[in-house]
């Protein structure tokens, strides 16, 4: 029975490299889940984001804020913006005329 | 979710489609000069072939998603689909347009193999030989990581891994082993055709 020993010798080596076919692309995709973590987290430590829509409302807070003459001291730590610590006065006087800028 | 963390995902994503897609293409190349051994037969590397060029696209889907609802770049849908068609960065992201494009049209045209017949399939699967330095040139020129040390040493592993391949394809030749047999049959085929 030579014959039927090879023909299961084959069966046998076609199911072990099949498991080994799953356990290679499980493997792939968790590795590669995993890589797209790692990855992002590399990049976010090397180039980090800046907060383009907060940094824009920041910014239009601490216009208005300026406009009322407010005094707060508070710092915005997501925008890195901070509030001036001296009272912002409005004024009144006519317009003046600069010319002559390089 | 957060601007910032879009922008991250679409980094990290970008960099493992192009791990996995360049080991897609060293599989290719591996495949057709049919290596082998005893606990690694060759069914084993179109088999790996295969899933890791879906996996490949699931990963692009991601990379691609993430950077189109990123609300930092406005990108539109129709950037996805449309090469060149975007303001930001309108070359570099032509081209990864165009290499994902290639990329589904290879993976499209192998699902449907037995219905398009083998020719049509070997000249569309030679895209890939088009879609890889496409995308590698597209994450190089828009990619905001391109010149960091982290994805440059990446970029070069994965190019000197394909490029190797090529050549060992190129130098190993024709490793058919019935090449042979199959040139003698289809010369006695065109000497018995009728004039």
């Amino acid at each position: 029975m030579e014959t039927k020993d090879t023909t299961q010798d084959r069966v046998r080596a076609r199911d072990a490299a099949m498991r080994l076919l799953n356990r290679l692309t499980t493997g792939a995709a968790l590795s590669a889940l995993i890589g797209v973590g790692l990855f992002g987290a590399v990049s976010a430590y090397t180039i980090p984001g800046t907060k383009t829509s907060s940094t824009a409302t920041a910014s239009t807070s601490a216009t208005s804020s300026s406009s009322t003459s407010s005094t707060s001291t508070s710092t915005d730590a997501s925008s890195g913006l901070q509030s001036s610590t001296t009272p912002v006065a409005s004024s009144s006087s006519s317009g003046v005329a600069v010319s002559g800028g390089s | 979710m957060s601007n910032t963390l879009l922008w991250y995902t679409t980094r990290g994503a970008g960099a493992v489609s192009l791990v996995l897609l360049s080991a897609v293409v060293v599989l290719g190349i591996l495949s057709v000069l049919r290596v082998q051994s005893a606990g690694w037969p060759r069914f084993l590397t179109a088999g790996l072939h295969r899933n890791l060029a879906l996996m490949t696209l699931v990963f692009l889907a991601l990379h691609i998603v993430t950077a189109v609802v990123d609300p930092f770049t406005h990108l539109g849908w129709l950037t996805a689909v449309v090469p060149f068609s975007s303001y930001y960065r309108t070359l570099w992201l032509g081209l990864g347009t165009i290499a994902f494009e290639l990329l589904l049209a290879i993976v499209l045209t192998s699902l449907v193999r037995g219905f398009i017949g083998q020719l049509a399939w070997r000249v569309v699967h030679w895209l890939a030989y088009a879609s890889w330095p496409i995308a590698v040139v597209h994450g190089a020129g828009t990619g905001t990581d391109a010149w960091s040390a982290w994805l440059f040493t990446l970029q070069a592993i994965c190019v000197v891994a394909v490029l190797g391949a090529i050549v060992y394809r190129l130098m190993a030749g024709n490793r058919d082993p019935l090449a042979n047999a199959r040139s003698s049959f289809q010369a006695a085929v065109d000497r018995r055709e009728p004039k």
